[in-house]
């Protein structure tokens, strides 16, 4: 799974630290999600899509090997 | 997520410095010899007492270490602290097995049971703060 968190925080321009008291989290899993090493669980990532306001499939997408 | 039960982040400290005040105690009591066998039996005598100063605050002690609030408690802070817990239960009955398969006498069963008392705690709370260790230094920059 990639996700577009990084070009979608540069569009909103907010910070790793912002996303991350927005939505309750640490900016530690903010930054591992960006890098992919961490997968959220379904209420975060619907949590980082109400910031965003875009569906959750513009944000996190599948790949092949998943 | 829903909040899990966990002690307040202060606890850390003190229960940290449960755990600093019963090395002192062990230590005099070991280097002037006095063992924590009770030879006075009964719920108030000295051998009670030596024992709720040492065991009884190493194990509360390393208890609130272990299961005290992070600072921020997301769902990735979850997962380490479960998988850390998985561990050191793991790495512990490994230890336990082995040392029953090698030991052959009463009093070395005793003392190998002893410590199951402090030692999955103590693995807990090293592989945890070692994941999380882990997790700040692969950090990219922003």
């Amino acid at each position: 799974m990639k996700n577009n968190l990084r070009v979608e925080r540069a569009i909103k321009n907010i910070t790793q630290a912002e996303l991350a008291e927005l939505i309750g989290v640490s900016r530690q899993t903010i930054n591992t999600i960006e890098s992919n090493k961490y997968v959220p669980s379904t209420v975060l990532a619907l949590k980082i899509a109400r910031v965003f306001e875009k569906p959750v499939e513009q944000l996190f997408i599948l790949e092949d090997a998943d | 997520m829903k909040p899990q039960f966990l002690f307040p982040t202060w606890t850390r400290w003190l229960g940290l410095a449960l755990f600093l005040v019963h090395l002192p105690v062990i230590l005099i009591c070991k280097s002037y010899d006095i063992h924590s066998d009770p030879v006075d039996s009964g719920m108030f005598g000295s051998g009670h007492l030596f024992f709720v100063l040492t065991v009884v605050l190493m194990v509360s002690g390393l208890f609130l270490i272990a299961f005290a609030r992070e600072r921020i408690e997301d769902e990735q802070i979850y997962q380490l602290r479960l998988s850390s817990l998985r561990w050191a239960i793991f790495a512990n009955y490994l230890i336990l097995i082995i040392c029953l398969i090698f030991i052959n006498n009463k009093a070395d069963y005793k003392d190998m049971l002893g410590l199951n008392l402090w030692v999955p705690l103590l693995l807990f709370i090293i592989i945890f703060r070692w994941k999380i260790y882990r997790l700040n230094r692969s950090l990219k920059p922003e």
